[in-house]
């Protein structure tokens, strides 16, 4: 049954891509989070009394939610519907083609200046100094970690609320989770249980990444270079995709004048805008993989109980 | 002796610190060259063959159907003019100072022209000696427009000499293809786009009966053995050629929006190095040079030559010095 809805969940979000900003959930959640944190974030507190704060603020964020999720489930009626809902709202598989083709499409055209532009959407670097081709691959490998197989991870092991939970969690993450001196203390608790969340779900997506590339390459880059990351779910994903694609990724980075000593990931050539695309169909070819590999389970489940 | 990029040792004479910690932006030449792989013996130990492949690979490199490998095209630049009587020679400005020296040098009636005056003085020049990409100002020409120009020039016995050691990220614009035809002369470097510039190779494209007069001039070995055998292998590297002339375009952008956004725009350039002029350049090259950052200065226009940052480290010392000079 799960694989099914995870079938049409996919499907919804392949015709129908993002819902429309003012349908978009993660947008008036958003605002709620906005609305804790200006009650409950104080700088001036110490390091506990902050923790302590983010970690409260990310309960009353998350687990209301999560806990109307399991409670709809128990109407028939709202099963399917509601499953499917939260899955597609969850899901960004066709939101990072909608994000990469216009750089694709800059750089083939030989526009720079403009993939440059586009690129700088999806990447948080210093734009004018960062290679768009590295960037963009980066962040669709690891965007391809939180914009579908962690949440497709979460909803095979638990259903709405598990999806509901992680992509709250991981939004949270995303606008706590920094080493700034503002989130330092108050987002630890959201930096970390984005970490826990991802942990699994992370080293399936690089096995996915590596089986369906160059697999030494990858799985050699992955046990080389992902204990160097910064990131301990984004280094797989990102080591293990770069050595499957044979590219070299990564690297030390200049950071609006500050060196951040980044280690390289991957093993080959820097990568160009064909790259790009080899990248989207990387994760698209593992999504398929995943559900083919649910069909069969699913499949074999029933020959079982069946038999 | 003219003054060049690439005087380090001189620069931490004059602003201290030691040469491994510097910066050295002042050359243009490629930071990430040909990575040379161990030569053979014989290439050592024995007198250099003409068999060995070096001028097979280059006309294939370059697209010609002859050429003289010289000890780096510094050595033809010297040496062409004693090929000539005296002449009326144009050299353009600004550009690479020894070809006006060597003309000069050798009793020709020089003159430097700007690009703008260019076309202008063609009627009265027997020879007209070009920088193709510009080097500092990376001026452009079109091949036609060249080509109608060495027209004029071969009619009445000229030469048309055009230096392209700046051209390999941008092929389309050479003339070597068009060489062969008495009066054009097209000069080659593995210097700068390959980056082995200590072992002085270049190449002079042109026809026959010029080549062998300067072949006679230059005598015998004027290559050195290991200098032709790591030429050889960089020439016929086309992945690696390839994959550089897409690095050094992408490095080359980064490098312009880097000082445009630190309020010195670049007035020309190519892939290898940006030129910008500025009123208080030799007040930029001196901050930079106490940050151990090495720049060209040219006093005249007052400018600067930027060349590529070898490293990510280096990239961001470029950034935030420029960031501290212009703040």
């Amino acid at each position: 049954m799960t694989v099914l809805l995870m079938l049409v969940g996919c499907a919804l979000d392949w015709r129908l891509g993002e819902p429309a900003l003012r349908w978009h959930p993660l947008v008036a959640f958003g605002r709620l989070v906005d609305r804790v944190e200006a009650l409950l974030l104080r700088p001036a507190q110490g390091p506990w009394r902050q923790t302590l704060a983010g970690f409260l603020g990310w309960l009353l964020l998350v687990a209301p939610w999560t806990l109307l999720a399991a409670l709809l489930l128990r109407w028939p009626a709202l099963y399917l519907p509601a499953s499917v809902l939260g899955l597609y709202w969850a899901l960004g598989f066709r939101s990072l083609h909608e994000h990469a083709q216009p750089v694709i499409a800059a750089l083939k055209s030989g526009n720079e200046t403009m993939a440059r532009d586009r690129a700088s959407l999806i990447v948080s670097r210093d734009a004018s100094q960062m290679n768009i081709e590295a960037s963009t691959i980066e962040s669709i490998l690891e965007n391809g970690l939180d914009a579908v197989f962690g949440a497709l991870f979460w909803f095979v092991v638990a259903g709405l609320p598990g999806v509901v939970l992680y992509r709250l969690a991981n939004t949270l993450d995303a606008r706590w989770g920094y080493r700034t001196p503002r989130y330092r203390y108050f987002g630890w608790c959201a930096a970390r249980i984005d970490d826990l969340l991802n942990w699994v779900p992370a080293r399936l997506t690089a096995l996915s990444y590596a089986l369906l590339g160059s697999t030494g390459t990858a799985l050699r880059c992955w046990r080389q270079q992902a204990p160097g990351c910064e990131s301990p779910n984004g280094g797989p994903v990102m080591a293990s995709g770069a050595g499957a694609l044979e590219l070299r990724l990564g690297g030390p980075a200049c950071y609006h004048g500050i060196l951040k000593a980044k280690p390289w990931l991957g093993n080959g050539a820097a990568p160009q805008a064909e790259d790009i695309e080899r990248a989207l169909k990387l994760v698209r070819n593992a999504l398929l993989l995943w559900l083919s590999v649910g069909l069969v389970l699913a499949g074999y489940m029933t020959w079982s109980t069946h038999a | 002796m003219l003054e060049h990029g690439g005087r380090l040792r001189q620069a931490v004479a004059r602003y201290g610190g030691v040469a491994a910690d510097w910066l050295d932006l002042s050359t243009g030449l490629n930071p990430h060259g040909y990575p040379v792989a161990a030569l053979p013996p014989a290439s050592w130990a024995r007198l250099p063959e003409p068999d060995d492949g070096l001028e097979d690979v280059a006309r294939d490199y370059y697209g010609c159907d002859a050429l003289l490998p010289v000890a780096g095209s510094q050595s033809a630049i010297q040496m062409l003019p004693w090929l000539r009587s005296r002449s009326r020679v144009s050299v353009m400005e600004p550009g690479y100072r020894e070809h006006f020296e060597s003309w000069r040098r050798a009793g020709h009636e020089v003159e430097g022209v700007s690009v703008a005056e260019l076309r202008r003085r063609l009627p009265d020049s027997d020879v007209l000696v070009l920088i193709h990409p510009g080097n500092p100002d990376g001026s452009r020409f079109g091949r036609d427009e060249l080509l109608d120009w060495h027209g004029v020039l071969a009619g009445r016995g000229g030469w048309l000499v055009v230096d392209e050691a700046f051209i390999d990220t941008e092929p389309g614009l050479s003339l070597a293809a068009a060489t062969g035809r008495p009066g054009l002369i097209v000069l080659r470097s593995v210097g700068k786009f390959f980056g082995l510039a200590g072992i002085r190779v270049g190449f002079v494209l042109s026809d026959l009966s010029l080549l062998e007069a300067l072949k006679e001039r230059l005598g015998p070995w004027a290559v050195s053995g290991p200098g032709r055998e790591a030429a050889r292998m960089a020439l016929a590297d086309l992945d690696w050629q390839r994959q550089t002339r897409e690095r050094l375009v992408v490095e080359g952008g980064r490098l312009r929006r880097l000082l445009t956004e630190n309020g010195l725009a670049p007035a020309g350039g190519c892939s290898l190095f940006q030129w910008v002029r500025h009123a208080d350049a030799a007040a930029i090259h001196e901050q930079l040079a106490v940050r151990a950052i090495l720049t060209r200065l040219f006093d005249r226009p007052a400018s600067l030559r930027f060349g590529l940052p070898p490293d990510e480290t280096g990239w961001c010392r470029l950034q935030n010095a420029l960031r501290n000079i212009a703040g």
